[in-house]
């Protein structure tokens, strides 16, 4: 019985789920599968992302020492994930989704840095971008300084300010259903109302209340059963990119979680297109 | 007489490949038609799986036909039939043995709804419904295109 106040603070540690605080956050960003490639090792990196701006080679975000972030401090890793600055100083292309992320607390962004160095590190060298000719790395940070312009305030409700993290600072939705404009900037006035030019050029789908072209005649249970299962009420199921976010995010967040991602987008601005 | 042998040769040729083409079409119509009904069936058992109509008694009806239409997947893909009007990806005929085992894998999940909705509990009904839906997301993954 000697022990009990340990068990006790063992007891209060569990339930306030401060380990798995982590990898729940892990999910919910979706660092996974950007950063792994087909067939590759997890988060070892080298999935080939093709834009109009080049193609993009993400980089190993594993706990390796030479080739991963093994090496790198808590400061470094907030200040990638929220600024976009690498520990050379230099800027990050936005294909890395900081304008997001930026929009994280400190606090999460921290507990993904502790997960992801209790990740198995894997050795694999990054590769470098295939730019076109008029890019290049150091115009991102004019790019961070003049363009790169201001997130919008959170919704003051409670419900949906947690399901406008979620869907834009975790989830980075926004990053492939919101369209670009010619600065590679999200179109603040197209806000989640899909692009026919998206990832792998594919088409995304609208995901605002419109009710022609965006989820206007969805109800609510079918959206949160879609975030969970991948399943539209036509009975047709998800799948290319859409499929890897259910099975790597959506699928895995609280049903509480889910509905408040869903309260937030049947709350938004309901627009036409694309 | 070689130019009209060279001419009757080259009309039987192009005739040969129009014939396998509208056959490829044909397939690719098929399995379309084919897909629709499994989509229906699903569609449907989803709104009984989840208590969203009393239809119980139509629900072993579905998974049924759900198990039959899944019987055999890999005949709607002949090979040759990702030309033309298919969302079907290439990696189906490059990757054939990974297609084949999702295949597989659709036939196993919807005999096993079959089975459960043919008197199982709730919970098993509902548990061997969503192994069912995710063996469709998961070869929607890999194998077949968003819509343009």
């Amino acid at each position: 019985m000697r022990h009990w106040p340990l068990a006790l603070l063992g007891l209060i540690w569990a339930i306030n789920g401060h380990c798995s605080d982590g990898a729940y956050l892990f999910d919910a960003a979706g660092c996974l599968g950007c950063h792994t490639a087909k067939d590759g090792q997890p988060l070892a990196g080298g999935r080939p992302f093709e834009t109009p701006y080049g193609t993009f080679y993400s980089p190993n975000i594993s706990p390796d020492p030479e080739t991963g972030i093994g090496r790198w401090s808590k400061d470094e890793f907030i200040r990638a994930l929220k600024h976009g600055g690498a520990p050379d100083g230099s800027a990050y292309f936005p294909v890395f989704p900081y304008p997001s992320y930026r929009l994280l607390s400190d606090a999460d962004a921290g507990a993904l840095f502790d997960h992801l160095m209790t990740r198995k590190p894997h050795r694999r060298q990054n590769r470098e971008h295939d730019l076109p000719w008029w890019l290049a790395r150091w115009m991102m940070k004019p790019w961070q300084w003049f363009l790169l312009d201001e997130p919008a305030p959170p919704p003051s409700d409670p419900t949906l300010s947690r399901g406008r993290y979620l869907v834009d600072a975790l989830g980075h939705c926004g990053e492939c259903h919101t369209p670009r404009d010619w600065a590679g900037l999200a179109d603040r006035g197209r806000y989640l109302a899909g692009t026919r030019q998206g990832p792998e050029g594919e088409k995304v789908p609208n995901i605002t209340p419109d009710r022609n072209d965006g989820l206007g005649r969805w109800d609510g249970d079918d959206l949160e059963y879609f975030l969970e299962s991948g399943a539209l009420p036509d009975g047709d199921y998800t799948g290319s990119l859409m499929a890897e976010v259910v099975d790597n995010t959506t699928s895995r967040l609280t049903p509480g979680d889910r509905r408040a991602m869903v309260d937030y987008l049947r709350s938004l601005e309901a627009i036409p297109g694309p | 007489m070689k130019t009209f042998l060279s001419l009757i040769t080259s009309v039987l040729l192009a005739i040969s490949a129009n014939t396998q083409a509208s056959e490829a079409e044909n397939y690719i119509k098929y399995r379309q038609a084919m897909m629709k009904a499994i989509g229906g069936h699903m569609g449907a058992a989803s709104q009984i799986v989840r208590g969203k109509v009393a239809a119980d008694g139509d629900l072993l009806m579905h998974a049924l036909a759900l198990a039959e239409l899944n019987r055999n997947l890999t005949r709607l893909f002949p090979e040759g039939s990702d030309f033309g009007e298919t969302k079907a990806k290439e990696e189906i005929w490059d990757q054939w043995a990974k297609f084949e085992q999702a295949a597989a894998d659709a036939k196993q999940a919807t005999a096993d709804f079959a089975a459960a909705a043919g008197g199982g509990e709730p919970s098993q009904i509902a548990n061997a419904f969503k192994a069912v839906g995710k063996s469709c997301k998961g070869c929607h993954k890999d194998f077949r295109q968003k819509d343009d």
